[in-house]
């Protein structure tokens, strides 16, 4: 099945004020309605955890309300109704997407995609031995600048049992174990994209269950470091990063955040195709980074400035 | 004893945290409820080194009726530390004591 990846990602909140200055904050715009985009149109919208017109919550009260994925085309969307019509409810809503739940009872949506095709290039680097990309009197980097999230990369999942539900995405939708820890959860992907994944589960008890984190991709790893420094100039709380994962290689800085969740900015994560073998690594700290690093303000070498 | 603020520096119903030991990010917080003041360790007794808030002082929901650590969305009851909800259910914050002078000086027992 043609599913590209989440489109949207839908929470209902404590505090719709506070989410949606966090949002613009970290760099998507308001288009209205609660919703706030991504350059390619992926999104997060917010609401009040109140509002009628949400799907229900989990058991857990998790705010993570609905996941949106974006399809092919119409056919595709076809395709996803015929086979998960044999066993569970599907409604199709008024414009046309599809909402059901998967087998742990997160509500999924789907629809033929938003995403806009992106023409923009990737972090230009220059290195001995290669050609160079960046070309003459092109300069690297900004003193100050506001790098835009580019497209929803992933969003990660507390479950209460891994294996059941990456059986049924595999099964069900079509998605590719890319990677995995053990006992914790697998890193997978659906036939649309070859980014290494765009769903991950960790296992937890049941009363754990919902988001445990969901991120934008940004161009490079200046990007993502320029991005989180100015959220952390903002008086935003790191919780993890910067680094760069070993799965995956995606540079990652995690923040705290008013939705109950961790929120990521990443960068440069692996390609695969079906010529990919999936890997098994333990969990723990040393499989879960290649290095980590942590912001300290502005610093420089030197006695104090001259009179 | 370590001195922290006067009572009036925290807002009704709200929360402030503290860095009384200079250890360059907050390491306590406070939560005013009228008179009375309630503090722990800004510490989540879920991965135990992780501070609650996500923006400095940010440590209550929306209504100002929990404590909520912002890494998962754990609450916390304000008057006891009692973890309702979340990774740490039925953890417990650790409970700082408090004196508040007849001037209005809270102080921390560290």
């Amino acid at each position: 099945m043609n599913i590209i990846g989440p489109d949207t990602l839908v929470f209902g909140v404590d505090d719709v004020d506070a989410c949606e200055e966090y949002l613009k904050d970290y760099g998507l715009e308001s288009v209205g309605d609660g919703q706030f985009i991504a350059l390619d149109g992926t999104s997060v919208i917010v609401a009040h955890k109140d509002d009628p017109s949400l799907p229900e919550p989990l058991a857990s009260g998790s705010m993570l309300r609905k996941t949106i994925y974006g399809v092919a085309d119409q056919a595709t969307l076809d395709a996803i109704a015929a086979e998960l019509d044999k066993d569970r409810t599907v409604k199709v809503l008024d414009n046309g997407s599809l909402e059901a739940q998967d087998d742990a009872g997160f509500v999924l949506g789907f629809q033929v995609t938003i995403r806009k095709p992106l023409s923009m290039p990737a972090e230009q680097i220059n290195a001995p031995g290669a050609s160079s990309m960046r070309g003459f009197n092109s300069l690297g980097v900004e003193k100050l600048a506001t790098p835009k999230p580019r497209s929803l990369s992933h969003v990660v999942y507390f479950v209460p049992d891994f294996a059941k539900l990456e059986a049924f995405y595999s099964q069900r939708l079509g998605f590719v174990t890319t990677d995995r820890f053990s006992h914790v959860g697998p890193f997978m992907r659906p036939a649309g994209t070859h980014d290494h994944h765009t769903l991950f589960f960790i296992e937890t008890p049941p009363h754990m269950q919902g988001c445990e984190h969901f991120t934008f991709h940004m161009a490079g790893p200046t990007e993502v470091v320029q991005a989180g420094t100015n959220m952390v100039n903002k008086g935003y709380q790191s919780f993890w990063g910067p680094g760069r994962h070993i799965m995956g290689s995606n540079w990652f800085w995690y923040f705290k955040s008013p939705f109950g969740c961790h929120i990521e900015y990443d960068a440069d994560m692996d390609l695969h195709d079906e010529h990919w073998t999936a890997r098994e690594m333990l969990p723990g700290a040393d499989n879960s980074q290649t290095f980590l690093l942590e912001f300290r303000e502005k610093w420089a070498p030197g006695g104090p400035p001259q009179q | 004893m370590v001195l922290l603020c006067h009572i009036d520096d925290i807002p009704e119903g709200a929360a402030k945290g503290f860095d009384p030991l200079q250890e360059g990010r907050d390491s306590l917080f406070v939560v005013r409820q009228g008179a009375t003041l309630y503090a722990y360790r800004d510490l989540c007794p879920h991965y135990g080194e992780t501070a609650l808030p996500w923006r400095k002082d940010g440590y209550l929901d929306g209504a100002g009726q929990h404590i909520v650590c912002a890494s998962h969305g754990a609450r916390f009851e304000i008057d006891t530390g009692l973890c309702i909800s979340g990774p740490c259910r039925g953890q417990t914050l650790t409970g700082i004591t408090l004196e508040v002078t007849a001037t209005g000086q809270v102080l921390a027992h560290l």
